[in-house]
């Protein structure tokens, strides 16, 4: 049976608040002084007597101390007696301190037509000090994501990542879906805003590959300034009606893009002309699925040609 | 083409999720062929109707004879008869499962879509129809070429399917 013991108001408490301590010595302590005075130490700090200290109805001594603000997000407090020329700690308690989550923001996500699934990722606010659990909520809708119909799985992202994966087998594709992000520790709940999308709308398509086409002078006379090339769309998005932008640039000091719009995703033959000759241009393609809603890919990697 | 009650959004979703499982089931095709050598559903007709591999019916959705009610009712049943047919393949192979899984998903999740639409217009039938009763393989030889036979099906139906509604678009 040990000499002394401590009792905290609150273990885990918001940082900058208060907390209130007392330590006990139990009368059967026979090793002690009758009456010893009760002392603090907060991690190595000072020993500091508490703010009071009484006899208790069975023989027992009780000290309590209110620490007014505490700003470690973990500290040890222990508990003292003088003894010898030195002291005896008693009892170890370990203060932990934080905040509540911030609600988490720019919720975003997209469908990966590769791994079949929805991929969000979020901001997950600033630190807490405290271990807080992050999970991706969802449920389906309808159109304006107003009522609820089926709830969908928890996701609950690995640990300390602001991403989450829903499977293809909990998505119900081209129908609306509410996600939103939920923060929880000792202290609090949050939750981000929520998010009404389809998940065929948020598509990552990737570009298409763009190629250069060597057309022989005999089926096409040679036409100074001019390129040939084609492209075939991303075979995991060949299903999504898509529409494409080209753009090149020669490779000049100071010069801007060139944008040709409205392309389509496929094209075995696209002649290029109005290039000047002696430059080398760098090509570029992007393509976004419509007239559906969706994203736009990335650009291509750059295509170096020389026209004719 | 005629103007139709149908929101162009939903013409054009549809013809999506129509190449999208056109897509997957030529994938399932292609691995059931590269797998089990069976390229050639015209080969099994005769082991189909053994098994009984129903068709899907279409009729109504054709542009001669356009019946918009009853051709969602077709497109919605179809898709549940083809849902019910991959289900009744599950197991068939761990090479062609992913595909099949999928396969499933996507057909269902085109269900719903046409569901919701009939639930819109409000022409939805009182309750979700009920699975007709399936074939049942006694072989791994019939699951396969079950697979092959209610893949093919598949393909044509959405076919028709992918004409019909483009037609409107």
């Amino acid at each position: 049976e040990s000499c002394g013991h401590i009792t905290i108001s609150v273990p885990i408490i918001r940082l900058g608040d208060p907390v209130t301590a007392s330590c006990t010595i139990s009368p059967t302590c026979s090793k002690l002084a009758q009456e010893p005075q009760i002392l603090w130490r907060l991690q190595d700090g000072p020993n500091q007597p508490g703010d009071s200290q009484r006899h208790l109805g069975d023989g027992s001594q009780e000290s309590t101390i209110t620490l007014p603000h505490v700003n470690h997000t973990k500290a040890f407090l222990s508990c003292l007696v003088p003894w010898a020329n030195s002291f005896q700690v008693l009892d170890q308690a370990e203060l932990q301190a934080g905040y509540p989550p911030a609600s988490p923001s720019n919720l975003s996500c997209l469908m990966n037509l590769t791994t079949n699934s929805l991929v969000c990722q979020w901001e997950p606010g600033p630190e807490t000090y405290l271990p807080t659990n992050f999970t991706l909520k969802s449920f389906r809708s309808r159109t304006d994501c107003r009522y609820q119909e089926d709830s969908i799985l928890d996701c609950v992202p690995e640990d300390r990542q602001s991403t989450c994966s829903i499977a293809r087998k909990h998505l119900l594709l081209y129908q609306n879906m509410v996600l939103w992000v939920q923060a929880e520790n000792v202290l609090g709940t949050s939750e981000s805003p929520k998010l009404c999308l389809d998940p065929m709308d948020v598509v990552k398509l990737e570009p298409p590959v763009l190629q250069a086409l060597d057309i022989s002078p005999g089926l096409v006379p040679r036409q100074p300034g001019c390129l040939w090339l084609s492209w075939k769309p991303w075979k995991p998005g060949e299903f999504i009606e898509q529409e494409c932008e080209l753009r090149y640039q020669p490779q000049l000091r100071g010069t801007n893009w060139t944008l040709v719009s409205h392309l389509p995703s496929s094209e075995d033959q696209f002649k290029l002309c109005g290039l000047h000759q002696a430059p080398v241009y760098t090509l570029q393609i992007r393509c976004i699925r419509s007239p559906l809603p969706g994203l736009w890919s990335s650009w291509s990697p750059g295509l170096q040609l020389r026209p004719t | 083409p005629p103007s139709l009650p149908w929101p162009r959004s939903f013409l054009l979703k549809s013809l999506e999720q129509v190449r999208k499982i056109q897509t997957r089931n030529s994938e399932l095709l292609e691995q059931l062929c590269a797998t089990y050598k069976l390229c050639h559903p015209e080969e099994l007709v005769l082991l189909g109707h053994s098994l009984g591999i129903p068709k899907a019916p279409l009729s109504h959705c054709s542009s001669q004879a356009l019946q918009l009610t009853k051709c969602l009712h077709q497109l919605h049943s179809g898709l549940f008869l083809y849902g019910g047919l991959l289900q009744a393949l599950a197991g068939i192979s761990p090479e062609v499962a992913p595909t099949l899984d999928m396969l499933q998903l996507d057909v269902a999740n085109f269900a719903t879509t046409i569901w919701q639409q009939m639930e819109t217009l409000g022409v939805a039938p009182t309750a979700q129809p009920t699975q007709s009763t399936l074939p049942t393989f006694t072989s791994a030889f019939q699951r396969r070429a079950g697979g092959v036979l209610a893949a093919s099906h598949l393909q044509s139906f959405l076919e028709t399917a992918h004409c019909a509604l483009n037609h409107w678009v």
